[in-house]
């Protein structure tokens, strides 16, 4: 599986949440110059007004300043620990509670404050592609998890072959060949065919109560 | 009242790249000539030094004129010596104006860059290779960054055309010893080359590569053509007349550009440098870049970096080229791009141009892809059976 790395941000949009206080001008100005445009939500009552429902991850990038404590409050995946969007941490005192703070809403790059035009490019590129490969190794760690829990029923179809005569290896190619013609994962597959089996051995034994019952009326 | 200015001029008049600084140097004289002539409320007193390639004494005289109270320095070609005295430039807050092209993806607030973005050389190469020449490109460059990041656009530029990079080779500045380059590009037989060979490793390469297929009865530049986005006028005296012609070049100045402002710019450079090579791309650049200077001082209040970073942008200039402004978001130039092929009188036909001045773009913001082109699998070829 291969990476893409995103390198032009074009159409991107900023949303800087800090105290505006002057230096925030040299972010803003060398980010447009990268083609994203700059947005500052209001801070009331300490929170950063942002809507996290209609941030796209394709468009928008977080810059958090970590020195205003709690000012972000997104919902970050339990499972990814991804936000989102991508989050870069604006780092003023180099605190380690204040990091992990960073850290802990998906930061997944840093920019110093006062932030110095020469770091925002190499800031913006590893903010964001470690994002896409963070979401895209989480996609392909979800991927193996259900193939993990879909070996069982792999074990389970290569007995029931095993029954019929098959040894391991004749039953896990039969298996794999077969799967290929269906276009499914082999766990999958696997799965489905011992749904058939045990719904065919169902309706099976359904069909000879019901014989058994026109017996029973004949014999009545 | 006129106000006085010392200017920095750095520039390696010795070293491996000697040709193309002098030119530079020139250039520039030229116009410090000029603007002394025309009693403009500025005087320019240029301080010349001379680093002679050598990147930690590019560090050295930087770090001199600034401290020497010296504010705005026009110098550098190489982007190994730009990045290399930027910092220095930083800390003091003066002003660095470079006027060579390069590949991009900088834009430090203490520099001034006045030479071509890759969106107005390389690309514009890209295009008329791969409709008029081929697809099939073979790469040689001067191992640094000009090479590997104009490669790297090169290359994603003309996958996104279709094309594809036989391969690529990288050899130390200065290096002249080109025989198993020149055997693998025989052997690949790419539509092209595409250099980025500097100073005399590019000067040495052309002639090789030429002596090598005519010593197969190849015609090297109707059937393998050598594309750069650097070559100049001067340099084709220096590769010398068995290789001087049928060499493509990406250049927003050729000196045989026909312009009154041209005209007047060739002749007197001519005249002040009577046993020097002619006006090239990189004695524009460099000229272009002082009559800014000049300009910008005129204008600002003071000549603190900051003054002046305001006052030229949007600066305008009836250059040799055309009309040369600086953009007030990037402080990069909008140039015009041009193809020239080189003739055996030691001139380049300009095959194509650009109908006005383009905009730079050093990010490549509106001209590249949004993802990077994946690397194709090298084209493998049984060696042993």
């Amino acid at each position: 599986m291969t990476f893409r790395l995103l390198q032009n941000f074009k159409g991107g949009r900023a949303l800087i949440v800090t105290r505006r206080c002057g230096w925030e001008g040299t972010l803003e100005t060398t980010l447009a110059k990268l083609g994203v445009s700059s947005e500052y939500p209001d801070i009331v009552n300490g929170r950063a007004q942002i809507d996290a429902a209609s941030l796209q991850a394709e468009r928008d990038i977080l810059f958090v300043d970590g020195d205003l404590e709690g000012v972000v409050a997104i919902e970050v995946n339990p499972a990814s620990h991804l936000p989102p969007a991508p989050v870069i941490g604006l780092v003023g005192v180099e605190a380690p509670g204040r990091l992990k703070a960073l850290v802990n809403l998906g930061a997944t790059a840093f920019l110093r404050k006062p932030v110095h035009g020469g770091a925002v490019y190499a800031s913006l590129f590893m903010g964001i592609n470690q994002f896409l490969l963070r979401h895209q190794m989480y996609e392909r760690l979800q991927d193996l998890e259900e193939r993990r829990r879909g070996r069982r029923a792999l074990v389970r179809a290569i007995i029931l072959l095993m029954q019929s005569g098959l040894d391991e290896d004749g039953a896990y190619s039969q298996l794999r060949r077969e799967s290929m013609r269906a276009r499914q994962s082999l766990e999958l597959y696997c799965e489905e065919l011992l749904n058939r089996r045990a719904k065919a051995a169902e309706s099976s034994s359904q069909t000879t109560s019901v014989k058994l019952q026109d017996v029973n009326k004949r014999a009545m | 009242m006129t106000r006085k200015h010392r200017i920095g001029v750095m520039f390696s008049t010795t070293g491996s790249y000697r040709v193309v600084a002098r030119s530079m140097l020139n250039g520039a004289l030229l116009a410090f000539g000029e603007i002394a002539q025309s009693g403009a409320a500025v005087v320019l007193e240029p301080v010349v030094v001379n680093p002679s390639g050598d990147l930690d004494r590019y560090r050295e005289l930087s770090r001199e004129l600034l401290k020497a109270g010296i504010r705005h320095v026009v110098g550098c070609y190489t982007s190994s010596s730009r990045k290399e005295v930027i910092p220095c430039f930083e800390k003091h807050d003066g002003l660095l104006w470079y006027p060579s092209h390069y590949e991009g993806f900088e834009s430090s607030d203490n520099v001034i860059y006045t030479g071509a973005s890759p969106n107005q050389h390389v690309l514009p190469l890209v295009d008329y290779l791969a409709s008029r020449v081929g697809k099939r490109a073979f790469c040689v460059g001067s191992n640094y960054i000009w090479a590997w990041e104009n490669n790297r656009i090169f290359r994603e530029a003309l996958t996104a055309r279709g094309g594809v990079v036989v391969a690529e080779r990288y050899l130390s500045v200065g290096d002249t010893e080109f025989d198993q380059v020149i055997s693998a590009i025989l052997d690949q037989r790419p539509d092209f080359v595409f250099n980025n060979l500097i100073g005399t490793s590019a000067y040495a390469f052309f002639r090789a590569f030429r002596a090598a297929c005519r010593a197969r009865e190849i015609d090297q530049a109707a059937e393998i053509p050598v594309a750069s986005c650097t070559l100049s006028e001067p340099e084709l005296a220096e590769i010398g007349l068995d290789a001087i012609d049928g060499h493509l070049t990406s250049s927003v100045y050729f000196s045989s550009l026909d312009s009154p402002e041209n005209a007047t710019f060739v002749q007197a450079y001519a005249e002040a440098f009577p046993d020097m090579p002619a006006a090239c791309a990189d004695a524009e650049a460099s000229y272009v870049a002082v009559k800014l200077l000049a300009a910008a001082l005129e204008q600002a209040d003071a000549d603190d970096a900051r003054s002046v970073r305001a006052a030229v942008a949007n600066q305008r200039l009836a250059a040799p080229q055309g009309e040369v402004r600086i953009d007030p978001q990037t402080f990069h130039a909008w140039l015009t791009p041009r193809i020239g092929r080189s003739a055996v009188n030691g001139q380049f036909d300009v095959l194509l141009e650009a109908r006005s001045p383009i905009a730079p773009d050093p990010y490549l913001v509106q001209s590249s892809p949004r993802f990077a082109v994946a690397m194709r699998s090298p084209v493998l070829r049984v060696v042993h059976s």
